[in-house]
């Protein structure tokens, strides 16, 4: 049983071996380079890198992922109801209703984001 | 005559209506928003009235989920008076929120604060019909979501800041301990509907332990909810934090459906006397740290938040005792008189001061109106006989009596005995201290005085005449309970 798994440990040694192999022989033949501060720099595509590199950006990106999440919701409870709706509403027109009552709570909270300008950008 | 879903979904339809009515207003006044709720809660609550009697045959599809029985129909009833009176508040309380919400436009965030109660109604109410863990869960998250955003809603002030994290957090953690232990449940029984749990568990044998752990569970989580120790360490905090009628919802609204889910969950699970030991404890550490805890403190809210603590271990000696009528009727006084304090508090932290003990200093040279209604709050809080606070404690010792608790009555007397010092400290500062010479009096709006004294002239019928609180429960469904637990 535990011997199927020497490969797996072989493997490993090997991959760590070679890792740190490769970083000591290069330690020891290879010169060490010259440093700058132009060398140290980012690299961006061979212009002089400008601010910071993590600059802050506008809240509204939270608030769009989070209407996102909020409207595509939905999705979870509409497909099964597409999946049942042929054969329940043969019995009762209760599952149109319901999902139209759902689709009418989101509509109102649509609306609302809406008129409180959460889709504004240029504000 | 109305079915009782009706209720919540005309609640549920009005909130939707009043929030759209906010989003087209532009830069009106919002107060004719929170008018247009309480009138409307209003008309449900006259509509809870005229309901169909629920069939006793209908126990499947949408009725195994939800009850219109007397305890229903009950606290849907507490959770309207609740609403209207936070929103009687929160109208008095609307240039503390224009002061604590940045936006251009100074109404903004008022209809959202006038509207927000009212979907936590609907979830509150959707609670005391519960009868299903999963239904229990969807409406006990209705509700402690709207009060993420109403708890840290004056988000300029750090305090209130500070208290909204503080609930967040531990919020969902508690919510993690009920999912987590209906779970477990669910796995030994095999079922969520709490009726056919209590058949699972008396006909078939089953393992006690995983069952204990996740009742266990979904007890630390329902403690979080009504405050009960060791899970009281973020009340404090986040009452004094809290926008004032949001402080009176949570210390109200929230308890009560605690109270109601606990004592729908418990009724399955009293045959294992684990739990009942359990409660036993609890109930006594809560009485013990909520009434000394509150005993140096020097601000008001704070000291409300203490004795809410208290309130509950008393509510819990109920609970333990099973005897439903003795814990509606301590609910109702508990609304009545802590309501009373908050509006006192709402109105008199408005006119500039804060809510330490020492700005009451003199409020009955300044205002006697509003010293007489924060006196009677305070001594039905400490339980004056002819008071309704003095009769709730009654009928809760007499059930532990009956149930021969001889230890939690011997605890709970003399704790009361603590609560008469920290209440009357306040009556003290009103009454003997005297004002700062710069003092003006309190103005006071209509409909406020209107309400205190509704709320006042409640305590004395109410600590005169019980019966109608303690009648509105079915008795005899009451009686079979408690003969279940014996």
């Amino acid at each position: 049983m535990i011997r199927e798994y020497i490969p797996v440990l072989l493997q490993a040694l090997v991959a760590v071996g070679f890792a740190a192999g490769a970083l000591i022989i290069s330690v020891l033949l290879g010169k060490s380079g010259l440093r700058t501060q132009t060398k140290d720099s980012a690299y961006e595509c061979g212009m002089v890198p400008q601010g910071e590199a993590q600059p802050r950006f506008s809240v509204k990106f939270y608030l769009v992922a989070m209407l996102f999440i909020l409207f595509d919701l939905e999705i979870v409870f509409m497909y099964p109801w597409a999946v049942v709706y042929r054969e329940a509403v043969v019995h009762s027109h209760v599952i149109f209703w319901s999902m139209l009552s759902f689709v009418s709570i989101l509509m109102v909270g649509y609306v609302y984001a809406l008129k409180k300008g959460a889709f504004d950008w240029k504000k | 005559m109305i079915p009782a879903p009706f209720l919540e979904i005309a609640v549920l339809t009005w909130g939707l209506i009043l929030l759209m009515v906010d989003a087209f207003a532009g830069k009106t006044d919002r107060r004719g928003v929170a008018i247009a709720g309480i009138l409307g809660l209003l008309v449900v609550l006259a509509a809870s009235f005229f309901l169909t009697p629920p069939t006793p045959a209908a126990a499947s599809g949408f009725w195994s989920f939800y009850t219109a029985d007397p305890l229903a129909i009950f606290f849907k009833r507490f959770a309207l008076v609740t609403t209207i009176l936070v929103l009687v508040m929160a109208i008095d309380y609307a240039p503390a929120i224009r002061m604590g919400v940045p936006a251009a436009n100074p109404h903004a965030g008022l209809g959202e604060f006038f509207t927000l109660p009212i979907f936590t109604c609907v979830g509150l109410m959707w609670m005391a019909s519960a009868i299903d863990f999963v239904m229990i869960f969807v409406s006990l998250e209705l509700v402690t979501m709207s009060f993420y955003v109403l708890v840290s809603f004056t988000r300029r002030n750090p305090a209130t800041l500070e208290a909204g994290v503080k609930y967040l957090i531990l919020s969902a953690l508690s919510t993690g301990f009920l999912v987590y232990g209906i779970t477990w449940i669910f796995g030994v029984t095999g079922e969520t509907n709490l009726t056919q749990i209590g058949t699972v568990l008396a006909t078939q044998e089953i393992d006690k332990i995983p069952l204990l752990f996740g009742i266990a569970l979904v007890l630390v989580a329902l403690g979080f909810k009504i405050a009960a120790v060791p899970f009281q360490i973020w009340v404090p905090d986040v009452y004094q934090g809290a926008p004032t009628p949001v402080t009176a919802f949570l210390s109200v609204g929230s308890k009560a459906a605690g109270f109601v889910v606990l004592l729908r969950v418990l009724t399955p699970f009293l045959m294992l006397p684990q739990v009942g030991r359990l409660l036993v404890g609890v109930a006594a550490l809560t009485l013990i740290y909520g009434n000394f805890a509150a005993l140096p403190q020097s601000n008001l809210k704070r000291l409300l938040a203490y004795s809410s603590i208290a309130h509950a271990g008393y509510l819990l000696i109920g609970v333990v005792t099973f005897s439903g009528a003795a814990v509606a009727y301590y609910l109702v006084a508990y609304l009545l008189m802590t309501l009373l304090c908050f509006a006192v508090l709402v109105v008199v932290g408005n006119s500039g001061g804060s809510d330490q003990i020492e700005d009451f200093a003199g409020l009955a040279k300044r205002s006697p109106f509003l010293a007489f209604a924060m006196l009677i709050g305070m001594i039905s809080l400490a339980g004056v006989p002819f008071t309704a606070g003095f009769l709730g404690k009654f009928f809760i010792f007499d059930a532990a009596i009956r149930q021969h608790q001889t230890m939690l009555v011997v605890i709970g007397v003399i704790t009361v005995g603590c609560g008469f010092y920290y209440y009357l400290k306040v009556v003290r500062a009103m009454y003997w201290l005297t004002p700062p010479a710069d003092s003006q009096p309190v103005p006071l709006s209509a409909l406020s005085r209107l309400t205190m004294t509704l709320l006042i002239a409640a305590i004395f019928v109410l600590g005169v005449y019980p019966q109608p609180i303690l009648n509105a429960l079915d008795q005899p469904a009451a009686r079979a309970t408690i003969s279940m637990f014996r």
